[in-house]
Order: structure tokens, then C-alpha cells, then sequence
């Protein structure tokens, strides 16, 4: 019980991190603080596979492909938040979801389900057991997974399609152009500089 | 011995965390990230009553959570990169019309 009161003020205290931190970055290793102190909280609940699964895809794959769209775009940057337009809007969002928060909570606290007291079936929740459901009665959902997974990776292959020959080729005449104009305009400049420097000599 | 309401809690208290998160940030980096929140606070409370019912098919939810987790955080992060490349801005209002 102590254990599952520490792993949850680590999954609060990072989820509130993750919505409070300043860069992008430490909004992101804050995540990796909430999905890990979770993923040990499905081990408490006997959840063996769905735990390693956890920290291999979430913490894993998901919070790598994160970091990397981060360090893409905003490497280096000052990052603040614009104003907000809409007038009220945070008032307004936060006095909702607050009122959401307590009865949420309220009702989970008020209406305990009632434990089964009897012994956990065989294999429950290791690799052994979730495998012969996916494999067995709940076989849609794994059918379902695999074909969301291929939709979304064509998904991202249409939004951000590869570029064409021409295109590359139009791109690198354009910035060959831009290097010549540069270049051009340095020239006056570094010779401006040369003069101050003689004059000032 | 665990207090199944007291994970529910926990599970509620996160995805509250999520929401205002959602709804106060403007960096669409950093909403994606409490929307994950959100997820996995879903994913608790499927975890939580799957243990306390001792019927797996409530983890076969979560399963199916993090596989739905996956594929939205590569269409939602394919968006914001090239929203970004078009508009070198990060801020949700730019892509509020969805329009190239």
C-alpha cells in the first residue's frame, strides 16, 4: 500500500511537470517519469505483460519518436507561450475541469466495487495469458490493431510524402542562387568593413 | 491488498491533469503529451477493473489502448511537423482550419 501511495505522488507529480515545464524537452522527460512510475503500478496490479509492453512502446518507441520531432523543431529556440485570444478561455477551462477532477474522483472513491475474493485464475495477465485471448475469443482486436498500425504509417507517408526528383532539383538551384546573391552582397560589405578598419588604423 | 477506488482515483486525478493540460497549453508538442496522459489514465482504470473482476479481456483493452496510442502519435506528430514546415510557428491557432 505504501509502495502504490509513493508511485502515485511520482505519477502526479510528473503528470502536473508535464503540463507546468517551460520546454517542450522537459514536458517530454517528465512523461517518461509518469509512463515508468504507471508502468510499475500494472506490475502491482498483476499486470506482467502490459507493464514491459508499457515501458517498451510508450517509454520506448513512442517517447523516442517525441524526443526526436522536438529536437527538430524547436532546437534552440526561446519558447513562449503566445497570449491567448479567445478572452475567459483559461478561467472558463479550468474551473470546468477542476469541478470535473473532484467528482470524478469523489465518484471513484464513493462506490468501491466489491473485491472478489476468490484466487487469481492461472496466468493472469502474464504473456501466457493475454496471448491465448488475443489468439483465442479477442482475436478482432489484434486484427484491428495491425490494421490501424498500417493505416497510420501510410497516414504519415501521404501527409509528408517523399519528394520528387524535380523538386530536390528546383531546391538546390533556388539555395545556389541564394549562396550567389550572399556572396555577392558580401563582397561591398567586407570591403566597407576593410576601409573602417583603415580608417580607424 | 489494493483499494481498487484508490487506483480509479489516481487514474482520474491524472486524466484531469491531461485535460487541463489540453486546454491551457498552446504548444501543440506539449497538448499531445497530456493527451497521452489521457490515454493511460484510461488504460489504469481498464488495468484496475481487470484486476479487481479477475477478467482479462480488460487488459486486452489496454493492450489495445497503447496500439491506438502509437498510430495517433504518428498521424498527430506527422501533422505538426508539416504544419510546422509550412508555417514555422508552433502554436495550436495555426492549425485550427486544418487548411494547407
Amino acid at each position: 500500500m505504501v509502495g502504490i501511495g509513493i508511485l502515485a505522488v511520482l505519477a502526479i507529480a510528473a503528470a502536473i511537470g508535464v503540463i507546468t515545464a517551460r520546454q517542450p524537452v522537459h514536458s517530454a522527460l517528465y512523461l517518461v517519469g509518469n509512463l515508468l512510475s504507471l508502468a510499475l503500478l500494472y506490475l502491482d496490479l498483476q499486470a506482467e505483460f502490459l507493464a514491459v509492453a508499457q515501458v517498451i512502446v510508450y517509454a520506448g518507441a513512442i517517447m523516442v519518436l517525441f524526443l526526436f520531432v522536438v529536437t527538430l523543431l524547436t532546437a534552440g529556440k526561446e519558447d513562449r507561450e503566445p497570449p491567448e485570444d479567445l478572452a475567459g478561455q483559461r478561467a472558463w477551462a479550468g474551473i470546468v475541469s477542476i469541478i470535473v477532477g473532484i467528482v470524478l474522483v469523489a465518484l471513484a472513491i464513493k462506490y468501491p466495487g466489491a473485491e472478489l475474493k476468490v484466487a487469481l485464475p492461472a496466468n493472469f495477465g502474464n504473456l501466457q495469458g493475454i496471448g491465448r485471448l488475443l489468439w483465442g475469443p479477442d482475436f478482432i482486436y489484434l486484427v484491428g490493431i495491425a490494421i490501424m498500425l498500417l493505416s497510420a504509417a501510410l497516414g504519415v507517408l501521404v501527409l509528408n510524402p517523399p519528394k520528387r526528383e524535380r523538386q530536390i532539383e528546383r531546391q538546390l538551384a533556388a539555395a545556389a542562387r541564394a549562396r550567389e546573391a550572399a556572396a555577392g552582397a558580401a563582397v561591398p560589405k567586407a570591403e566597407s568593413t576593410n576601409g573602417k578598419e583603415g580608417q580607424g588604423a | 491488498m489494493i483499494y481498487i477506488n484508490w487506483v480509479v482515483a489516481l487514474a482520474a486525478i491524472l486524466f484531469t491533469v491531461g485535460a487541463i493540460g489540453v486546454m491551457f497549453r498552446r504548444n501543440p508538442l506539449i497538448m499531445f503529451m497530456a493527451s497521452e496522459m489521457m490515454w493511460n489514465a484510461a488504460a489504469l482504470v481498464f488495468i484496475a477493473y481487470a484486476r479487481e473482476f479477475h477478467d482479462m479481456n480488460g487488459q486486452v483493452m489496454a493492450f489495445l489502448i497503447m496500439g491506438t496510442a502509437a498510430a495517433e502519435v504518428g498521424i498527430g506528430l506527422a501533422i505538426i511537423v508539416s504544419v510546422y514546415h509550412k508555417r514555422h510557428r508552433l502554436d495550436i491557432d495555426e492549425i485550427s482550419r486544418m487548411k494547407g
